[in-house]
């Protein structure tokens, strides 16, 4: 059987946990990992494209000289614009130009010279073997032009074309060169590249880490400022914090103060309000009772009513201001040590034997929460007991672990000798102001205020048959 | 027995007052608590009904000023807050028991009683003396089964002698804990009232110590 309590307070323990958003440390590291391996990305391939470009430039002009002397060759005196040599031949075959790849059978360096008219061809390296150099001529209209092409062989080749103009006649003079070295240049550098970008991104990426974990230490700091108040290890947050985050600590501090002053003006309020109240309440229900007549009884009868329902709304205005504490907790051993030793007292003609737990073992426990409503309940469980019990009352205290709960909960037992309570009356007992003898003094709040305070901290109030005979009441508790 | 009533409310102060003596008490009245405490100083009672919530000096300052003074009569404080932490502290200052507001008078009265005799070293509310029966509950004296009728004094220098059965008693102690504070006290009224009794509880039962006073016990035969 649990104790059915008000849901504001109980629903503390219970609500319903909200999907957990992503961390900021998380959000950082993956925004800017994402954009740097991006920008790493780009970087890298514009790179490779840019020495890729550079390269083929190069190669060009290298080819380009080649021609060059090709069509210095080819002129006769040298004179592009002259006269027939000799033999009244408008151009001469180019001779040595001082590459012995052109001379090497399939070397994968060829020349070849084509009449630009007739697309005859007039002259070829001797790398080509007679054979003809087949790799287009790129765009006809273009005099100079350079593309890619698949050579003798099939090797893949570079190819220039030079068209130019000799002795009124125009020749297309056409140099191939293999691309193998070109393009094993660029691989290595492009691999040179991609080592350069990880070195470079796993250096990013370290940064990025330390950035992230620095930045956000104080955040973590002014978290764990903060677990510590509300568990009630500290009074109030660390302020020596960063610029941007200590006006937060200052105006969370101010927060709790305020917070505290709000409970301790509620329970002031509550406690004069009880003071003056009760005392007439005590006058009217004793002028009442020690006169005879109908109206006295009446008047008797209402006043105890009265009485119950000041006693109810006021341990309500309590709790109500005692749910919004934060911060606060206190030692479970003093506590259960000073009610023991106040109820010896108070029941010392019963000599009722208090069996406690060993308090060593239990000095690390701490309930979160106010003190003085963990005298109330453990109180009035003590009371209870001490009231009903023959010879025993025994008190157990054990640390819960809950396996779904994050948060730690420990356990108080109380157990008498006493006659016990059957099922029914065990439900009765904890309503509020229900008392089952009447013969026995007390509000008939006790265990009906236990369930409530139990309720307002989130825990849960139980109770069952003793082993002993009598009533045992389990009270679980949040501890810090 | 005398009883001291510290208790600002005129009204509830009152029924206090006529509750207890009705019951067969000496009482007598502060309604603050430098009186209250200047009372209990200086008077033997023999327990007090303390308000905590007193003007002057409150309840709980009272009762501890007289603890380190070393004041050992037993107290019931009364208490509009009725938190365990309020009672705790009225019972760490020194307090005996507890009763919450409010209350009724019949629960004053069983822990007055209850005190008082405790503080007297007795454990049941029926106190004995050979046939001699002392119903401290109903205030009612019987002699071998058959009620005695006595009177207020009377019943008063009993009850006391009862309580210390074996004791000799002073005729100072014993006007002291019979009459309230205002009283014209005279100690040889004490000597009528003891004569008064033993005519009806027999001559035997309270004896005459010589030149110390009077101890009530069981006659040794012979």
């Amino acid at each position: 059987m649990t104790a059915e309590t008000d849901k504001p307070g109980d629903s503390e323990g219970k609500r319903r946990k909200p999907k957990r958003q992503v961390s900021l440390a998380r959000r950082l590291m993956t925004v800017a990992t994402v954009w740097s391996m991006l920008a790493l990305a780009v970087a890298g391939i514009v790179l490779a494209g840019l020495y890729r470009a550079a390269s083929e430039r190069a190669f060009d002009a290298q080819l380009g000289v080649y021609l060059k002397t090709i069509v210095a060759n080819m002129v006769p005196d040298g004179n592009v614009a002259g006269d027939s040599d000799a033999e009244g031949d408008l151009v001469r075959k180019p001779q040595g130009l001082g590459e012995p790849r052109f001379d090497l059978p399939f070397s994968g360096w060829y020349w070849t010279v084509i009449d630009h008219a007739s697309n005859e061809v007039l002259f070829a390296s001797p790398s080509l073997v007679g054979d003809m150099l087949q790799v287009g001529q790129g765009d006809r209209q273009e005099p100079d032009t350079s593309y890619f092409a698949i050579g003798p062989a099939e090797q893949e080749v570079r190819v220039r074309r030079l068209t130019v103009e000799i002795n009124g006649n125009n020749y297309d003079i056409i140099v191939a060169a293999e691309t193998d070295d070109f393009r094993e240049d660029v691989r290595q550098f492009r691999r040179l590249v991609l080592l350069t970008m990880v070195i470079l991104g796993a250096g990013l990426l370290g940064a990025i880490y330390l950035q992230v974990r620095v930045g956000l230490k104080p955040l973590k700091r002014l978290g764990g400022s903060l677990i510590e108040v509300r568990r009630g290890l500290a009074e109030k947050i660390d302020e020596d914090l960063p610029g941007e985050l200590a006006p937060l600590a200052v105006e969370l501090n101010a927060l709790i103060h305020a917070n505290r002053e709000v409970v301790e003006r509620s329970r002031t309020h509550v406690g004069n309000l009880a003071h003056a109240l009760k005392t007439p309440l005590s006058v009217i229900t004793n002028e009442a009772r020690s006169t005879e007549g109908e109206f006295a009884d009446k008047v008797g009868e209402q006043a105890t009513l009265m009485s119950t329902q000041i006693q109810h709304h006021l341990e309500r205005a309590r709790m109500a201001a005692q749910r919004r504490v934060i911060g606060v907790s206190c030692e479970l051993t003093p506590v259960l040590e000073r009610m023991v030793s106040a109820m010896s007292k108070i029941y010392r003609d019963k000599d009722v034997a208090f069996d406690m737990p060993d308090t060593d073992e239990l000095s690390d426990l701490r309930f979160r929460g106010e003190q003085q409503d963990l005298e109330e309940m453990v109180g009035n469980l003590l009371d209870n007991a001490c009231k009903w019990a023959d010879l025993e009352v025994q008190i157990s205290v054990a640390a819960v672990s809950q396996e779904e709960s994050a948060r730690a909960l420990f356990e108080i037992c109380v157990e008498d000798d006493g006659p016990g309570l059957s099922e029914d009356q065990r439900l009765e007992a904890v309503k509020r102001g229900k008392r089952l003898d009447e013969t026995v003094p007390g509000t008939g709040l006790g265990l009906s205020i236990v369930a409530d305070l139990a309720g307002v901290y989130g825990g849960e109030f139980e109770l069952s048959r003793s082993d002993k005979g009598g009533l045992k009441a389990t009270l679980l508790l949040p501890s810090v | 027995m005398r009883l001291l009533v510290v208790e600002d409310d005129a009204d509830l102060n009152r029924q206090l007052t006529d509750s207890l003596v009705e019951a067969g008490y000496a009482v007598d009245t502060a309604f603050d608590g430098e009186e209250g405490h200047f009372l209990g100083d200086t008077e033997p009672y023999d327990a007090v009904v303390l308000d905590l919530g007193l003007p002057k000096i409150d309840g709980l300052s009272v009762l501890e000023n007289w603890r380190r003074d070393g004041h050992k009569m037993p107290v019931l404080i009364l208490t509009a807050r009725d938190r365990w932490s309020d009672k705790v502290a009225g019972i760490d200052a020194g307090a005996d028991d507890y009763v919450a507001k409010p209350f009724h008078m019949e629960e004053i009265l069983a822990r007055v009683r209850a005190l008082v005799r405790r503080a007297a070293g007795h454990a049941s509310n029926e106190l004995t003396c050979g046939e001699l029966r002392l119903d401290l509950r109903a205030s009612r004296v019987t002699l071998n089964g058959s009620p005695i009728k006595l009177t207020s004094h009377e019943y008063r220098v009993l009850s006391y002698l009862m309580h210390h059965q074996g004791k000799v008693i002073s005729r100072t102690e014993l006007t002291e804990h019979l009459y309230e504070q205002d009283f014209d006290r005279d100690s040889n009224t004490v000597e009528v009232f003891v004569g008064r009794l033993r005519k009806k509880v027999g001559s035997d039962l309270i004896e005459t110590v010589r030149g110390l006073g009077y101890r009530l016990g069981e006659p040794v035969d012979g």
